[in-house]
């Protein structure tokens, strides 16, 4: 195009524009839309796994409880992700998963305290309604919840469960 | 007379060279594509209204963050962009990828904004506190993207012919730091970087190229150029009314490599002046000792240079400009000069090689600047000058497509070399057109933008 021919200025910026939005909005779509639900493979039982069920005391070095009132707490394992380690802490009752904390989230700057701020307590509310760590993605907080799984499958295992 | 002539200037018809343009700005829609690349495969899904706006206020990021840095390399007077793709296309290039950027940002701003507060179902007024004063690098972002929005507004026509051009120019130099402010929040926050070691590289490098390359031939070149060859002026005198030649003297100006049709960014460090840097063409083929300029009186700045006294200092940059023997590619030129758009073109109608018709548009013989000149360089050369003056009753000539191929036989053939007025030009390029010459031999250089 020779920089003397005249155009109007206006029919290029429809152009630019029309063309930037039909892009952006086709990338888009080609992503999928559903929330992702966590598949991740069965862990292999690990040693620390040992701990059999319902034993007394503190038998293990991360599980806890009484064995008076049937209460148990058992730490999982620490799953790194992009923006830091995941790691919860799970309280069984009688077989039942009652409590899940997470010990140690990615709170390093004001966007993953704000994310997980509420990624955290949708985490534990799923885990406690499906009774096991078969959760789906808290939307914004993918790496958070995959991290989240990992840790409760893994304090899960330990549990004997 | 016409033998030293002969002597000094052997017409050698020079090397014809593709302008590189296709491949530099193929190079640089890689370069965006890559981005977009780098977006696509890290994102995993694109879920619910939150996701879909933060998808795409994060496509406008990363493109906005490329195109600042594309923009200040498009402005280092890198000579492959200057000399071979023309300082006005590049110029050209940087105004309209400018204002796509500033859109941009503005919409990377507010998808992003309304994508967070969506997220955490918070207001957007809520949102916008948080995250300018508690993320981090988001304060500096923030004035970076004031500072790149007034650069933006500052440029749009109608303001920046209001504002005046030092105000202008002075806001878009405040650009570097802005980019600068910004460049920060882009790697603490940008979701494409975080432990992606070989993306911040990459982004690192991008940045750090167009520093390099600002650095190199914005600052350390002219300050080498000047001094070496240690320019002053040697003498103003008068062509026509309101029209000045300005003789600039030095060391080895031979070795700045200038060749006719090129210009200067000239600032004279005199009273008035110094604080302005303009371009002005060659009015003559550049000499081992001696360069000239042709100015006429348009503003302030043009206006005073006919004040300048001998032995002022002068602090140049160049040579830039596309407007050169390279481009002809028939052996036979027509120029068509527009009032004192006959500064490049003089030096050209006395250096190109084959056969040359000059067309001069003037309003009067009065207004005939080096007419003196030109006559003598197309007795010399066996070359016509043709002129195109108004009417006793001040009626404009007609430079119909019928008149032009009737005065310049072959015209279709000829390579056209045009300069002058934006409205003249683009008049002649339509005759032209209209004549049978095609686009890629109407060779053209402006800095309207």
């Amino acid at each position: 195009m020779h920089t003397l021919r005249r155009r109007s200025p206006l029919r290029r910026i429809v152009l630019a524009s029309a063309a930037t939005v039909t892009g952006t909005v086709l990338l888009l779509s080609m992503k999928p839309h559903t929330t992702p639900h966590i598949v991740t493979a069965a862990p292999a039982p690990s040693a620390s796994a040992s701990v059999p069920a319902g034993s007394g005391g503190s038998g293990a070095d991360r599980s806890g409880g009484s064995a008076a009132t049937g209460t148990k707490t058992v730490t999982g394992d620490s799953a790194p992700t992009r923006y830091g380690p995941v790691q919860v802490r799970i309280t069984v009752r009688k077989g039942k998963l009652t409590d899940v904390t997470a010990v140690t989230y990615p709170q390093e700057n004001p966007r993953d305290q704000e994310i997980n701020g509420y990624a955290v307590p949708q985490l534990r509310r799923e885990a406690l309604a499906a009774q096991s760590a078969d959760i789906d993605v808290v939307s914004g907080a993918t790496y958070t919840s995959q991290g989240y799984q990992q840790s409760l499958q893994s304090a899960l295992d330990s549990m004997g469960g | 007379m016409t033998t030293v002539y002969q002597q000094r200037t052997p017409l050698v018809p020079p090397v014809v060279r593709r302008s590189p343009a296709g491949p530099v700005l193929a190079f640089l829609w890689t370069g965006a594509a890559a981005v977009v690349a780098l977006w696509w495969q890290d994102t995993g899904s694109v879920v619910g209204t939150a996701g879909w706006l933060l998808g795409a206020g994060r496509i406008a990021g990363l493109l906005c963050g490329y195109s600042c840095a594309v923009l200040v390399a498009l402005m280092a007077r890198v000579p492959l962009l200057e000399r071979r793709i023309g300082s006005d296309r590049v110029t050209r290039w940087h105004a309209m990828a400018g204002r796509y950027t500033v859109c941009l940002l503005v919409a990377h701003v507010v998808l992003v904004l309304l994508g967070y507060a969506a997220q955490d179902r918070a207001s957007i007024v809520h949102e916008t506190v948080t995250v300018v004063l508690h993320y981090p690098e988001m304060l500096k972002a923030t004035l970076g993207t004031l500072v790149l929005c007034a650069v933006g507004i500052t440029s749009v026509r109608a303001v920046r012919r209001r504002v005046g051009h030092e105000f202008w120019y002075y806001v878009h130099l405040l650009t570097y730091g802005a980019v600068f402010l910004a460049f920060g929040h882009q790697l603490a926050l940008g979701g494409q970087f975080v432990g992606n070691a070989p993306a911040r590289a990459a982004w690192y490098a991008l940045y750090l190229s167009a520093a390099a390359l600002v650095g190199w031939f914005r600052v350390l070149t002219p300050v080498r150029l000047n001094l070496r060859h240690r320019l002053r002026v040697a003498a103003v005198h008068r062509e026509a009314p309101g029209v000045w030649s300005v003789v600039i003297r030095g060391r080895r100006l031979d070795d700045l490599g200038a060749r006719p049709g090129q210009f200067f960014r000239w600032r004279f460090l005199a009273q008035g002046l110094r604080w302005t840097s303009t371009p002005y063409s060659l009015s003559a083929p550049p000499r081992r000792t001696e360069l000239r300029i042709t100015v006429k009186a348009l503003g302030d700045h043009s206006a005073s240079v006919a004040l300048l006294r001998p032995g002022t200092r002068v602090w140049a940059e160049g040579p830039y400009g596309s407007l050169t023997a390279e481009r002809s590619s028939t052996g036979r030129t027509l120029l068509i000069a527009g009032g004192v758009g006959v500064t490049p073109l003089r030096a050209l109608f006395e250096t190109l090689p084959g056969e040359v018709t000059l067309l001069y548009r003037a309003r009067s013989v009065q207004d005939l600047a080096l007419g003196a000149e030109l006559e003598a360089i197309g007795r010399w050369r066996g070359a016509q000058v043709l002129y195109a003056l108004n009417g006793e009753d001040g009626a404009r000539p007609r430079l119909t497509p019928g008149a032009l191929l009737a005065a310049v036989p072959g015209l279709a053939d000829h390579d056209v070399y045009l300069c002058g007025p934006p409205g003249f030009a683009g008049d002649m390029y339509e005759a032209l057109c209209a004549a049978g010459v095609p686009d890629r031999r109407i060779h053209h250089e402006s800095f309207e933008l």
